[in-house]
């Protein structure tokens, strides 16, 4: 079976670290997760989590402007950072030379990045984030989708109500005060997990961590995540909206509320959600592609959310000229055959989630982050060797309880688009 | 405890050598497929990855679209099982076939934990040699295929892509056109063009099999030989991509999206074809230009002006000239500003090529993310199946880093030079027609013409 070693380490400052060496190649990830991201974020200031984290990318005290990214690509390197729900992580992998490089910025930001900010760097970057909401909600057929459904699943006071990317007013009403305070609130060693995974010897990835890391003070202690938290992981009622867009063909959406991750009955969601819309056996496929031709494609994922309640997500794209309401019916009716699955598909549905996993274990990127992921989520880096068997113990009797309850096809939130112009002549 | 940080970056480490896996090269059975086998990684994983001459530039007069929708039959079932029967099989055992189809080849390829191996390739084995295109199943995939094709109409970026393609080449060329065909043509085909086109084009002769992973080159021989080595259908004949331009001054074409709150500009020329002797020149100066973050264009377009998430330049290369162009979404207020502060960028590499920190910058940086692209069995079994596809030595990867490095300023100026021509580029806009046509044309620099979608 797969083991990945790693060991764990903690420095006084609170930072928690894992090492986890990988000698094949000559590479090395340095992974660092943050233990904020838009759940945490306050009424008005939608998606500043994610702008905040382009604002690390400006430099910091001994890191010029642009020099970050820069610092990177010379030497070889790939770099991003990405803001969830849940988290912001920022990554970079480069040559195992350039190890300490690596470990230098990611430290500098983390400890100095405040006087390197500037208005300028803060109204560049504003432009940025909204040019990537264009790009990746307004300006995309169907782009609004999870912005949509998460205000569908969870209430207006739950922290998933609203989007990452968060509204353009509230990333024009964003100040430097507010990248300040934010840094201050949750930029801190104390808030944060460093992974190092690939080619590096123990001993001197340790020091050469304490040499940087070492120095920068703990924040004070992480606020409660705001609002309501606590809330049933099954939809209370149905709900239904209709959007109409610039878009070829309709698209139909059902979102289930689900036990949050890390609970047994998660593993269950995420194992049904194969069952459901992975690959060419699963039942969406068979059913609403192969054998009715109401859809073009179908997908099905579970949301890893830790807060209340996860989310399970299917859709489904209708086929040209075909009847929305035929779609629905037909996605209802699959959502039903749920109750009549057998062993044969809750096992495919493991095979196929340990292959991927499998192959997703080959990159040290993936690694780092899945070590930094169950460190800040659960305190508990070796469930990177234990996730597999988790999945491997769901049974058919746990899927037929998580149906029944959880994926009642009357309670659902349902999010229909149609193209505008069918609409205007129904 | 110190609150002071080190004030500059430390001094690398020792240089630990990266070696390119070593990869064996054999031929088997009367047709001599090829098998290309390189050992690689520590997990008990390995990918089986069949490339075959049976791109889209092969595809006959007409029928474009045939090379996308036969790769997509190949699941629609074979002469010993139905296509549910087909997918319950592979996906019982953990495997999705991934099929993929570009202008000069094609490839069925799948990943497999190493005890499940045999199973799964017997399987991939009745895939590759016994397909049964059923008619009623071709039918459906070429519903889904024309579905897919009225998408790309809707979606920005896949109609950017697409009208970009239509005015860097002239009519009537293949590269013109998207590999998923257009819908006069795909609407035509059917189990009859699918099993012409497989018949012939998926011939061992003139593909290769390729094993990455945790395989010894003994074993994947072995493998090789009892599922394909009677496998004898000889070779396909190589396909013949005619290349020509469209335009001969530069010219704007808008493509009209009402109420489109970014633009897709793509700025585009023919490129060069794959064998051209300047392709480590190439890639170095396109690194600079708009391949990587702090290429010239992001810095500017985004780091400077905000007008774009992001932007970025490539040549698509191909066995012959495929396109060369710069992409990003800007906002619908900024386009005209965007399309000037490109064109000057370009102006500027190819008037005063690149600074020497620039280019230490881009050879460090091409030399080092190398095994980055290179971590898991699918990622390598690309890279090998690009030897078989472009003929390139078998050593081609060992050499790369050494290719790269031997790059000069004087290289770089000169491709600079060739390939930035100015005064002939298609530039394709996708936005609100009416906000942006007058702001392009005051750019001064072509014509500019507003046009339909496809």
């Amino acid at each position: 079976m797969i083991e990945i070693p790693f060991r764990r380490h903690r420095l006084d400052n609170g930072l928690r670290i894992i090492l986890s060496p990988e000698r094949g190649a000559p590479v090395v990830a340095v992974n660092i997760w943050y233990g904020v991201g838009s759940r945490d974020e306050r009424p008005g200031r939608t998606g500043f989590a994610h702008l905040f984290e382009h604002m690390m990318f400006q430099g910091s005290e001994h890191v010029p402007e642009s020099m970050h990214f820069a610092l990177i690509e010379q030497a070889g390197g790939s770099l991003n950072g990405s803001t969830w729900l849940d988290r912001t992580n920022y990554f970079e992998t480069v040559p195992s030379h350039h190890l300490e490089r690596a470990l230098w910025l990611e430290a500098d930001r983390m400890g100095w990045l405040l006087p390197a900010m500037t208005q300028e760097k803060l109204d560049n970057q504003r432009d940025v984030v909204k040019n990537e909401r264009r790009w990746r909600v307004d300006n995309q057929p169907y782009g609004d989708w999870d912005e949509r459904l998460q205000t569908m699943v969870y209430p207006e006071d739950h922290p998933y109500h609203h989007s990452v990317i968060g509204s353009m007013a509230d990333l024009d009403a964003a100040t430097l005060e507010d990248v300040e305070q934010f840094f201050r609130t949750y930029y801190a060693p104390n808030n944060a997990v460093l992974t190092v995974c690939g080619d590096f010897e123990d001993e001197r990835a340790l020091a050469l961590i304490d040499k940087h890391f070492g120095g920068i003070p703990p924040g004070p202690d992480v606020p409660a995540i705001p609002g309501r938290t606590d809330i049933p992981t099954v939809l209370e009622r149905h709900t239904a909206a209709t959007v109409s867009q610039d878009i070829s063909l309709p698209r139909l959406y059902l979102a289930y509320r689900t036990p949050s991750y890390g609970s047994e009955d998660f593993y269950t969601a995420m194992v049904a959600s194969y069952i459901l819309g992975w690959g060419k056996a699963s039942v969406l496929y068979r059913q609403l592609v192969r054998e009715q031709r109401v859809a073009q494609d179908v997908v099905a994922f579970q949301f890893p959310i830790v807060v209340g309640a996860a989310m399970l997500v299917v859709w489904a794209t209708a086929m040209p000229a075909q009847d929305p309401q035929k779609l629905e019916d037909a996605m209802r009716s699959a959502m039903r055959g749920m109750r009549d699955i057998t062993e044969h598909d809750v096992q495919r549905a493991i095979h196929l989630i340990e292959a991927r996993q499998l192959a997703d274990l080959q990159r040290v990127d993936e690694r780092a982050d899945m070590l930094s992921m169950f460190t800040m989520l659960f305190d508990q880096p070796e469930r990177i060797n234990a996730e597999l068997d988790r999945i491997r113990a769901v049974s058919l009797g746990d899927m037929r309880a998580f149906v029944e309850r959880h994926l009642d096809d009357e309670v659902a939130a349902s999010l229909l688009y149609v193209p505008a112009a069918a609409e205007e002549a129904a | 405890m110190s609150t002071r940080h080190a004030p500059t970056p430390p001094e690398p480490g020792p240089v630990r050598a990266f070696d390119f896996p070593v990869i064996h090269d054999d031929r088997i059975g009367d047709a001599g497929l090829r098998v290309l086998t390189a050992s690689h990684g520590d997990l008990p994983l390995v990918t089986a990855h069949l490339v075959l001459d049976a791109g889209a530039g092969a595809e006959p007069e007409g029928l474009d679209g045939v090379a996308r929708l036969t790769a997509n039959a190949m699941e629609a079932g074979t002469r010993k099982r139905n296509a549910d029967q087909l997918a319950w099989a592979l996906e019982s055992l953990g495997v999705e076939l991934d099929t993929g189809t570009g202008w000069d080849a094609g490839h069925l390829a799948i990943t497999v934990p190493t005890d499940r191996l045999e199973d799964a390739l017997a399987l991939f084995a009745e895939i590759v040699r016994r397909p049964a295109f059923p008619a009623d199943q071709i039918e459906r995939l070429r519903e889904e295929q024309l579905a897919g094709i009225l998408q790309r109409r809707k979606e920005p970026r896949a109609l950017g892509d697409d009208m970009a393609a239509r005015y860097i080449f002239a009519e009537g060329m293949p590269y013109g056109r998207p590999v998923v065909g257009r819908e006069a043509t795909v609407r035509g085909l059917g189990a009859d063009h699918v099993a012409a086109f497989y018949e012939a084009r998926y011939r061992p002769g003139s593909g290769a099999l390729v094993f990455t992973g945790d395989i010894t080159a003994e074993r994947a021989a072995g493998l090789a030989r009892s599922h394909f080595g009677d496998w004898n259908s000889g070779a396909a004949q190589p396909a013949r991509v005619p290349v020509q331009p469209r335009v001969d001054t530069t010219t704007i074409f808008v493509v009209d999206r009402p109420g489109s709150v970014q633009s897709e500009i793509r700025i585009g020329d023919v490129g060069v074809e794959r064998a051209h002797p300047d392709f480590f020149p190439l890639i170095v100066f396109n690194t600079i230009l708009g391949g990587a973050f702090t290429s010239r264009l992001n810095m500017n377009l985004r780091e400077r002006h905000g007008f774009t998430y992001g932007v970025n330049s490539g040549f698509a290369f191909r066995r012959q000239p495929g396109p060369f162009s710069i992409s990003a979404a800007v906002a619908t207020d900024v386009t005209a500003r965007a399309v000037e502060e490109a064109l000057s960028e370009m102006r500027g590499l190819h008037d005063g090529g690149a600074t020497a920190q620039e280019l230490d910058a881009a050879r460090d940086y091409l030399r080092g993310v190398l095994p980055l692209t290179l971590q898991t069995t699918d990622q390598l079994a690309g890279r090998v199946a690009e030897i078989v596809v472009f003929d390139l030595p078998i050593d081609y990867f060992v050499q790369y880093r050494d290719h790269i490095a031997d790059v000069t300023a004087d290289d770089v100026a000169r491709v600079a030079r060739d390939r930035l021509r100015l005064s002939r580029l298609a530039i394709v806009v996708v936005g609100d027609a009416e906000q942006i046509t007058k702001p392009l044309q005051d750019l001064g620099i072509g014509p500019v013409q507003v046009v339909d979608g496809p």
